[in-house]
């Protein structure tokens, strides 16, 4: 069985437009949620989200009709390599490129659809359409590094890139690709600004993941690559690892689209297919990254399940939610999460729920309050889950 | 490749044919046959996509079941129920355990285009909450699994015009690893006219004078798992993937990819080119793609000049087109209908045949724009 490493790391989020920034920024306890200014927000419930700085950007010659979502993702794994000391370069390489699908050029395209809708056949409009396509950001992704293995783009809503990151491993120890590339990226649209406001999923606040009063989600954005590599590989040019990937596990509840089992039955049953993936007992997880939304329905049903499946050692095992910090980065929220587990194990690191202060019978929990919180973490999960009922969780492992 | 095999248990199928395989199966049969074409606009004049016109999910859901779903989550209950329903119930597997996954190029386009005329033309507090759901991609995989009770992995492809090939490989790779005992291996496309309107501004679409694809809609779902009964129609012997570097919206510039791609899948088969019997062809209508596809056979194929069957060109072209190639590749090895369609001329002219027996072994191939390449070899249960 090949070992498989996570040798580079690239982030884009609206704490940062890199990795470092985001770690710093982040264990810190630092909000970036900020009322919004890439569209006009009003005539929605909220008027808030976790928007990237599109500034802080460090991309020089961007593609013709990139959107938005590739920018990120482009930033992203151009950090990733970097810091994997792999060339940044477009000569042709075999490797696989695995990529949570979001919402590509959406954003983008609603300025057509507007034009379109009120203009009639008339109306100009070509280039804001082709990004529209969920796939198109994996497609800059590869064009611009010169990705030529198997190429991927999932879409299972939030869970589409922690898949990406599992099913990207599996290649290597398939022995399909010795590298990959693997991750998401997404943005704000008015499409899903306006969707979760009508459904009453967002807070007018800054969300609080798992805390009592918590009302929603905040809408959030970014991308997230990781360099993955068959550890013999990694080693033969003496790349440095964060973390192992070990394995992974998928279900769906098969309950409802917009809300979770509350049993949080099938949830358990990923958590316990991705340990078995990976060769643990239950009792080796010492960190969990939460999917932790801050809606009522997804944190008491997802500790419903960490409830069922850890039992009575749940309180001993930290559990946190990045989207108080970040916003709920949509198709890249497990991508972020993954990443950020992945330096937590590696820098035996806890980071805060942001947000959180009152705690709520329904998520018994310890979510690591405040700041960042130093933790020995030898084996970690990021736990994800989408609408349409799809988890999928991570089991990352320290490389001490 | 997966240690497992993998064998295609029953099918099922909406297309423009009709609903049911058995409509395609007659379609497929008559070389007369094409599809019914033209999408309304509301504004202009009809565009060219095959549609499934007369589709109804009446007598397969329940109505309160149907109006939950939007199309493509119907078309796709209503090919999974076919595809389900030789196996009885209960299932020979826990619900559990089997998976789905599908692949689709545009599905929720129209929950997308009502949301979005919401906010547009009158304001975001109209916004439907009950559409925003069914916009996201993996909507009528989710609502199968829902309809189902179906809790085995879930997973939605997008990688245009291979979403579908794509769904049947990865369907197998979960099956090689157990993560499932079956899965439902899908595509799905809707057809609308925002949608079809933008392809027609890129000038890709078929018009009187004009060379180009008429897109499509329709589900198409095979049933895969690793054990064979004496329903099974095929067996997924090698698949491979590889891809070229364009942009997103464009054909690669050579054909190395999907070359790759089908040496990979013949290899994994053990199998060489000479053994092909049936090459299920990607043309489209656009000469391009043709182009590469030709070349990328002359390349693997050699001299050799199986039959070669296509679909797109009359059924439509979309995210869904190469499960659907798949589907029909197997039902036609499995020997219960004998095609009259000929090849696209461009490939009859370079000695390329229609369909004259029963073929023992089949290659499905992929290209998606943006350079994402895939082919399958299946070969017969017997």
């Amino acid at each position: 069985m090949k070992d498989v490493w996570i040798t580079g790391i690239g982030i884009v989020t609206a704490l940062g437009g890199d990795r470092e920034t985001t770690w710093r920024r982040l264990v810190d306890g630092e909000c970036s949620i900020r009322p919004l200014t890439l569209f006009d927000p009003t005539g929605f419930r909220t008027n808030i989200g976790a928007q990237v700085d599109d500034a802080s950007l460090p991309l020089s010659d961007p593609p013709r009709h990139a959107s938005r979502t590739s920018l990120f993702a482009l930033v992203a794994a151009t950090e990733a390599l970097a810091d994997a000391h792999l060339a940044v370069t477009s000569e042709p390489r075999p490797w696989a490129l695995v990529m949570g699908g979001g919402a590509a050029g959406l954003f983008e395209t609603e300025s057509f659809v507007a034009r379109r809708l009120r203009k009639g056949p008339r109306a100009h409009g070509l280039t804001e359409f082709l990004e529209l396509f969920q796939d198109a950001p994996t497609d800059q992704v590869a064009r611009r590094f010169g990705l030529v293995g198997p190429r991927i783009t999932i879409s299972t809503a939030c869970s589409s890139s922690t898949l990406a990151v599992g099913m990207a491993a599996e290649m290597i120890t398939d022995g399909v690709t010795p590298v990959a590339l693997a991750g998401g990226t997404d943005a704000i649209s008015r499409l899903v600004y306006a969707g979760f406001n009508s459904l009453r999923a967002v807070d007018p606040n800054p969300c609080r993941p798992f805390d009592r009063t918590r009302q929603g989600l905040t809408v959030g954005e970014g991308a997230a690559v990781l360099v993955l590599e068959d550890a013999d590989h990694a080693r033969s040019r003496g790349a440095r690892p964060y973390a192992r990937v070990l394995g992974y596990g998928a279900t769906n509840d098969a309950f409802h689209m917009t809300q979770p089992d509350p049993s949080g039955a099938a949830w358990t049953r990923t958590i316990e297919a991705a340990l078995t993936a990976a060769g643990l007992p239950a009792d080796a997880v010492d960190y969990i990254n939460a999917h932790g939304t801050a809606t009522e329905q997804n944190d008491a049903a997802e500790c419903a399940a960490y409830q069922r499946f850890f039992g009575e050692r749940l309180a001993s095992v930290p559990v946190s939610s990045v989207k108080g910090a970040l916003g709920h980065c949509l198709c890249n929220a497990g991508g972020v999460e993954a990443a950020i587990t992945a330096l937590a194990v590696a820098r035996q690191m806890a980071p805060p729920t942001v947000g959180f202060s009152e705690a709520d019978p329904a998520c018994p929990v310890d979510p690591v309050p405040g700041q960042g919180r130093p933790l020995h973490i030898r084996y970690a999960i990021s736990s994800s889950f989408g609408f349409g009922g799809n988890s999928c969780v991570l089991v990352l492992g320290s490389c001490t | 490749m997966s240690a497992r095999p993998v064998f295609i248990c029953s099918i099922g199928a909406v297309t423009a044919a009709g609903t049911g395989v058995a409509s395609l199966g007659e379609a497929l049969t008559n070389h007369a046959w094409d599809a019914p074409v033209g999408l309304e606009r509301p504004d202009a004049p009809p565009l060219p996509v095959a549609t499934c016109r007369d589709f109804s999910p009446r007598n397969v859901l329940p109505p309160l079941v149907a109006r939950r779903l939007d199309r493509p989550a119907r078309m796709l209950a209503v090919a999974a129920r076919e595809a389900l329903a030789p196996l009885g119930d209960p299932l020979p597997w826990d619900r559990d355990r089997v998976g789905i996954t599908a692949g689709t190029w545009n599905a929720g386009t129209a929950a997308l285009v009502d949301v979005l005329q919401a906010i547009f033309l009158t304001t975001p507090e109209e916004a439907p909450p009950a559409q925003f759901p069914s916009s996201i991609t993996n909507a009528p995989a989710s609502q199968l699994g829902i309809l189902e009770k179906l809790g085995g992995p879930n997973l939605t492809f997008v990688e245009k015009q291979a979403s579908g090939l794509r769904a049947v490989v990865e369907a197998a790779r979960l099956l090689g690893h157990s993560r499932a005992e079956a899965v439902l291996a899908c595509g799905v496309d809707e057809a609308q006219w925002l949608n079809a309107d933008g392809f027609e501004r890129l000038g890709v679409l078929a018009r009187p004078g004009r060379a180009g694809m008429r897109l499509g809609e329709g589900a198409a779902v095979l049933l895969l798992s690793p054990m064979p009964s004496d329903t099974s129609l095929a067996r997924l012997a090698g698949w491979g993937m590889a891809s070229s570097c364009s942009e997103p919206w464009l054909y690669p510039e050579n054909p190395n990819a999907l070359v790759q791609a089908c040496h990979q899948a013949l290899g994994a088969a053990g199998m060489v080119a000479g053994d092909i019997d049936l090459v299920m062809s990607l043309a489209n209508g656009i000469p391009y793609l043709g182009g590469l596809e030709l070349a990328a056979l002359q390349d693997v194929l050699g001299d050799h000049r199986p039959a070669v069957l296509g679909l797109n060109e009359r059924l439509g072209e979309g995210g869904f087109a190469s499960t659907l190639r798949t589907l029909v590749a197997a039902l036609v090895m499995s020997g219960r209908v004998m095609p009259a369609w000929s090849p696209a001329p461009h490939l009859t002219d370079a000695g390329y045949r229609p369909l004259a027996a029963r073929p023992h072994s089949a290659l499905v191939t992929a290209m998606a724009a943006g350079g994402s390449c895939l082919a399958l070899v299946l070969t017969a249960v017997d």
